[in-house]
């Protein structure tokens, strides 16, 4: 019963941010515009009806001697796409390779109905912000994005239209003078999202986002992905679980080069169902419970631990009793019984 | 807002925007330090190099001067002689002068080279082996100005002579020799053809670039003085057919142009490094333009903005030269076409291999392998009258000598076109580059270094 409710409660959730979505729709309506769909088709490239997603198909990727990407495959349709996992699972690789920022070894990829191969049009169609990047330190805001706007090949007018409307939307009308030097972490990436939206792209790739943002600009930073997630594919690449659980309703699961799990939240959290619980142990049984079970959670009290643990089978301990499973301890479990290593937060 | 209009495809539209892209690439380079530097490089040479050589006007030679200054002339009766002077004298010593790069070298032939370089003064002089070794031995220690030698004794110590000579060990008292006397004179049956062909090996036994070599030989050893006539012919050149700005377009080209050898490699690399070291490197890959348009529009970018200061320098050299003769009748289009013809292609081939190597491997490799290109070419032409097909950078080192010039001029069309293609091509092909480490492919010492280290754990 419990469950249910929970998988209601991320439901609302997930209702409740589509409703804040579409209150900004109206404002939101001139930033999604699809310029790449006449281009394209003009060029011969036409998506085919309904081709409104990325299709992946037995992808691999080698660095050297190293398997990066071992046959992913992956539908990826309209709104946000969430893909977690640890550091160096292979996210930043498969983003950059649906950016045709990086050639694949084997497989196929079309990104709207356009073949991988085909890199201008795909990169007409795609915003990509990347994990690391910056820009001139001595341009402004607003320089920046007209440069980038004009390597997209956009007319001067509609550069600085839509430069104004996107500055307007991330917050930093005000800064746009501001030297891209003196822009604070969160101004940055805020300023990253508005170039990867400047040319319009139907799809938005977005590689570890929010990492190093303070937790209010990572709570703007989602919402703004979530708004801009209206009428493209945004496929937002993170280790955080807390940025999936709060934006995206698909998401995929990556390990080692592969993909692990790919659904909806729901059914992430319903895989986990029965597999999580809490169990109250005098602190001296910490380190044991530690390498017994994946513990995802500890909340330390007066005379004991409340742990919070993933176990296929109840443990046998006195007081253990099943709970609600967040998406954390859900990939936590995915992780678990696809059989990844983990430590389960035992200090190497 | 239409959905086709956000970006724009070819047509006007295109060109617009292609060209809205060169001025941002203009100011970018303008604004960086390093355009900064190349800009004041490029002042200082013209400040100190030409605008500080040039005095006045020339003046017309009058007849009864007491000279004329010194010209070269290939005149064998004076050259053959001189040359041999030097060459005994340099053998003598087993000491022989060179600038085989450009730089002094003292060479010290070993006993086989040495036997040989003997037979060749053999030949010229017409002497026996022994007659030569005698000599040898009679001038044993001979020093070139046949004064005062060191002595090196078995003790130590340096010590002050009363006429400031030294003696290293042994007793104070300096020991004084004879000052040479040698006994040979040019064998009458050698042709200058031969000697000259002689002089080669010579300079092939010490190592290249002697006195004796083809370069070196006329400016070293057949100096003339010019006649009053000649002087004359000279002054009626420079004022008739290079229409006084020519000569001057020349030499201004000659002192400035040197340095675009090398000054451009570094404003080029300054360019490329920029993504990578502002960390917007995967934000440009991941742009809809073309790389062709984006490195060519880069490439523009850098030449037209490299070349402002040669223009703006150029124009002040022209008002100088205008201002020394107010009343001549000139040329004013000289300044323009020798800088455009002269300069730019340099320009260009310079740039175009900043951008290239920067993008295969990395910026220093860059810099190193420009610099000793500019490096080795500077010192492997002579001054003037050594235009060549393609050294990269042409020296004409004089005010006057159009005839020297104008005998090149074939070469010198050849030579600048030769590497306003080459710069092209290879602009294009750090386009391909590029394009190829935009889809991912690793270029770079990086790399190398990376592969190097993977092959070894392996």
């Amino acid at each position: 019963m419990e469950n249910q409710n929970q998988n209601q409660n991320h439901n609302q959730n997930a209702k409740n941010q589509n409703a804040q979505n579409q209150n900004t729709k109206n404002q939101n309506a001139s930033l999604h515009n699809h310029p790449a769909e006449n281009q394209t088709q003009k060029q011969g490239n036409a998506p085919q009806a309904g081709e409104n997603c990325i299709k992946i198909s037995s992808v691999n990727k080698c660095y050297g001697k190293k398997q990066a990407l071992t046959n992913v495959s992956l539908t990826i349709h309209q709104g946000m796409f969430g893909l977690l996992g640890r550091n160096g699972a292979g996210k930043t690789t498969l983003m950059k390779t649906l950016a045709a920022l990086h050639k694949k070894q084997s497989g196929i990829i079309t990104v709207c109905g356009i073949p991988i191969e085909q890199a201008k049009e795909i990169r007409s169609i795609t915003g990509y912000l990347p994990q690391d990047f910056s820009m001139y330190p001595s341009m402004t805001v607003e320089e920046s994005l007209d440069y980038l706007g004009v390597l997209s090949g956009m007319d001067g007018r509609i550069r600085k239209e839509r430069a104004e409307l996107l500055l307007k939307r991330v917050n930093l009308t005000e800064h746009r003078r501001k030297k891209v030097r003196a822009l604070s972490g969160g101004m940055k990436r805020r300023l990253g999202i508005a170039q990867a939206l400047l040319h319009d792209p139907k799809v938005l790739i977005v590689d570890e986002p929010t990492a190093g943002l303070d937790p209010e600009e990572r709570i703007r930073f989602r919402n703004l992905l979530c708004e801009v997630a209206e009428e493209r594919i945004v496929i937002l690449s993170t280790h955080i679980v807390g940025d999936i659980e709060a934006t995206c309703e698909d998401i995929a699961i990556m390990n080692a080069g592969r993909i692990l799990w790919q659904g909806t939240v729901c059914e992430l959290l319903n895989a986990a169902k029965g597999k999580v619980f809490t169990v109250n142990v005098n602190k001296k049984f910490l380190a044991q419970m530690k390498k017994d079970y994946i513990v995802t959670g500890m909340l330390v009290q007066n005379e004991y631990t409340t742990v919070r643990i993933i176990s296929e089978e109840t443990p046998s301990m006195l007081g253990a009793e099943h709970a609600e499973p967040n998406v954390e301890d859900a990939y936590m479990y995915c992780l678990y019984s696809h059989g990844c290593e983990l430590s389960g937060g035992v200090e190497e | 807002m239409k959905q086709s209009s956000v970006q724009s495809g070819a047509g006007t539209a295109g060109i617009k925007n292609l060209f809205g892209l060169y001025a941002k690439e203009c100011k970018k380079v303008i604004c960086s330090l390093t355009f900064l530097l190349y800009t004041a490089a490029i002042f200082a040479m013209y400040y100190t190099q030409f605008h500080s050589e040039l005095s006045g006007a020339e003046t017309e030679p009058k007849p009864g001067f007491a000279s004329y200054g010194m010209t070269e002339r290939e005149v064998p009766e004076i050259l053959m002689p001189r040359a041999l002077d030097q060459l005994m004298l340099e053998y003598l010593q087993n000491s022989y002068t060179a600038y085989p790069i450009g730089f002094y070298k003292e060479v010290h032939l070993v006993e086989k080279k040495r036997q040989k370089m003997a037979d060749i003064i053999c030949e010229l002089t017409g002497q026996t082996r022994a007659e030569l070794n005698n000599q040898e031995d009679e001038n044993d220690g001979f020093e070139e100005d046949g004064a005062f030698r060191f002595e090196v004794g078995g003790e130590d110590g340096i010590w002050a002579s009363d006429d400031n000579s030294f003696v290293v060990g042994g007793d104070r008292n300096p020991v004084e020799k004879e000052s040479s006397h040698l006994e040979y004179s040019l064998s009458e049956t050698i042709t200058y053809e031969r000697f000259r062909e002689l002089m080669r090996e010579a300079d092939k036994l010490i190592g290249g670039g002697s006195r004796y070599s083809d370069k070196y030989i006329v400016f070293n050893f057949s100096q003339v003085p010019k006649t009053y006539e000649e002087a004359l012919e000279e002054y009626r050149q420079l004022v008739d057919e290079d229409k006084i700005t020519g000569g001057y377009a020349r030499l201004y080209c000659d002192y400035v142009g040197f340095m675009l050898g090398v000054l451009p490699v570094f404003v080029a690399v300054s360019l490329m490094q920029l993504d990578r070291k502002a960390r917007m490197e995967q934000l440009v890959y991941s742009r809809r333009i073309s790389s062709a348009k984006l490195i060519f529009s880069r490439y523009a970018a850098l030449v037209t903005a490299m070349f402002l200061p040669i223009i703006i320098t150029a124009a002040m050299a022209q008002a100088k030269v205008i201002g020394f003769y107010p009343d001549a009748k000139m040329d004013i289009f000289a300044f323009a076409r020798y800088t455009v013809l002269w300069m730019l292609p340099t320009l260009m081939a310079v740039s175009a291999v900043g951008m290239l190597l920067t993008e295969l491997a990395s910026g220093l490799i860059a810099i190193l392998l420009q610099g000793a290109w500019w490096f080795t070419g500077m010192f492997s032409s002579a001054l003037t009258g050594d235009i060549g097909k393609f050294n990269l950078t042409i020296r004409h080192n004089s005010l006057y000598k159009l005839d020297t010039f104008q005998e090149q001029y074939g070469d010198f069309l050849f030579n600048r076109a030769f590497y306003t293609v080459l710069a092209i091509l290879l602009a294009a092909l750090t386009a391909i580059i590029y394009e190829q480490k935009r889809r991912g492919r690793n270029f770079g010492l990086y790399t190398l270094v990376k592969n190097h280290k993977s092959k070894s754990a392996a």
